[in-house]
């Protein structure tokens, strides 16, 4: 099977609801951007500390939760083509949040700022962060103006769902630094 | 709670092979038990399993019929439809699905569907289902294999069938391009904007989107890659 077609040689790209649109298009930039925090968690997973099998699975179901968000990131609004989605709910977010609690429970009270890095797996953490944030972003600019229909409340999911991903993943980040025996690196101002 | 609740896993089901028929020496339908609880909207897949391989199939049938059906191409050392082509009757496969998006959405666009040889498989459920307002273009090799020709003939607005190597029948069908379906959207297609459904072959959708960018740019485009 060839995975190439050579439709998008000449710089366009179909949406999911059927349009064709200029590879430069927010809808693109917020879909590549959640794309490219997915395989960021890929390379996270990869270098997970050994016997974190439980936090691998969890961190495999968001990336599926991902792409089920990239593919409503590619629905144009009022699109019959979201009638076959499933939704983004309020759920999910609640998921990360019970997740970041359990995670918290297990560090220290964090009263600095601290630099993005240390071990690893908890380096490829904070590249997933902050590409989280520029996800987010893009996804708050695809809503302004665009407040009413079913695809935009499907993206105001999206976004408390991104914040809430960022979140976990900061906290992720300094749990795999501390079963890694690396203390975090405060800033030093 | 898991942060992914709302996840759909694939079901597994079981189904038997009921009946095969052979449309062309090459092209079968073959028909399937169908699951109690088996639901799908049509246009959409199944995924079959054997041994190890597996390998998705359009559905030609309807969700209102007590059995499945599906067109296979029966592809000379093919990982999946020789087996298929050879089983014997009552012989149990196990498959999952529904899968995929292909799938009729209505909209005040024309619609327009483009099939090459057996990716007329889901425009069959799709039109059996009710949709009628539709252009279809059918690019095969010869008129021999302008498989379900009758009933399109009998539902679509427009029935095109285009014969890429024969072009001699071509003027001897009702409707017969010579050619790729390509160079009739090419060559006797208005500019306008349509929902196009192309189903087939990658290279017939690769082509047929760049020209919808170049000659239909506002129109949308649904796609299922038959490989």
């Amino acid at each position: 099977m060839k995975i190439y077609t050579g439709g998008g040689d000449r710089g366009k790209t179909s949406l999911f609801s059927g349009e064709r649109v200029n590879k430069s298009d927010l809808r693109v930039e917020a879909y590549g951007d959640v794309d490219e925090l997915n395989s960021a968690l890929g390379a996270l997973v990869a270098f997970l500390p050994s016997g974190e099998g439980t936090l691998s699975g969890e961190i495999q179901r968001i990336q599926s939760d991902l792409l089920h968000i990239g593919v409503w990131l590619a629905v144009t609004p009022g699109s019959p083509a979201s009638s076959e989605l499933p939704s983004i709910t309020q759920e999910h977010a609640k998921g990360l949040e019970a997740a970041i609690d359990r995670l918290e429970e297990k560090l220290p009270a964090l009263k600095d700022f601290l630099l993005p890095g240390g071990h690893v797996s908890a380096a490829w953490a904070h590249v997933a962060r902050a590409v989280c944030r520029r996800a987010e972003r893009h996804v708050v600019r695809l809503l302004a103006g665009n407040d009413e229909d079913e695809t935009s409340l499907q993206l105001r999911g999206v976004v408390t769902y991104l914040n809430r991903l960022s979140d976990y993943l900061f906290v992720l980040a300094r749990y795999c630094n501390k079963v890694q025996g690396q203390p975090d690196t405060i800033w030093k101002k | 709670m898991s942060p992914s609740a709302a996840r759909h896993d694939a079901k597994v089901y079981s189904t038997k092979l009921l009946a095969r028929r052979w449309l062309t020496e090459k092209v079968f339908e073959i028909e399937l038990t169908r699951p109690s609880s088996f639901q799908f909207t049509p246009g959409q897949r199944i995924r079959f399993y054997h041994e190890t391989r597996q390998r998705d199939y359009s559905l030609l049938t309807t969700p209102s019929e007590s059995t499945l059906g599906l067109c296979l191409f029966n592809v000379e050392k093919g990982q999946f439809s020789p087996v298929l082509a050879a089983a014997e009757i009552g012989t149990k496969f196990s498959f999952t699905g529904p899968h995929g998006y292909f799938t009729y959405r209505p909209s005040e666009r024309p619609a327009v569907f483009v099939a090459t040889g057996t990716g007329i498989a889901p425009f069959l459920s799709i039109s059996r289902s009710g949709v009628t307002e539709f252009t279809l273009l059918h690019g095969v090799r010869t008129a021999s294999d302008l498989h379900y020709q009758d009933f399109f003939r009998s539902t679509a607005r427009l029935y095109v069938p285009c014969l890429s190597a024969s072009p001699d029948q071509a003027g001897t069908i009702e409707n017969g391009f010579d050619g790729r379906v390509t160079q009739y959207l090419k060559e006797y297609f208005s500019p306008g904007t349509y929902d196009f459904y192309l189903c087939g072959r990658q290279e017939m959708i690769r082509d047929v989107t760049l020209l919808v960018d170049e000659k239909f740019p506002r129109s949308l485009v649904y796609t299922e890659t038959f490989f």
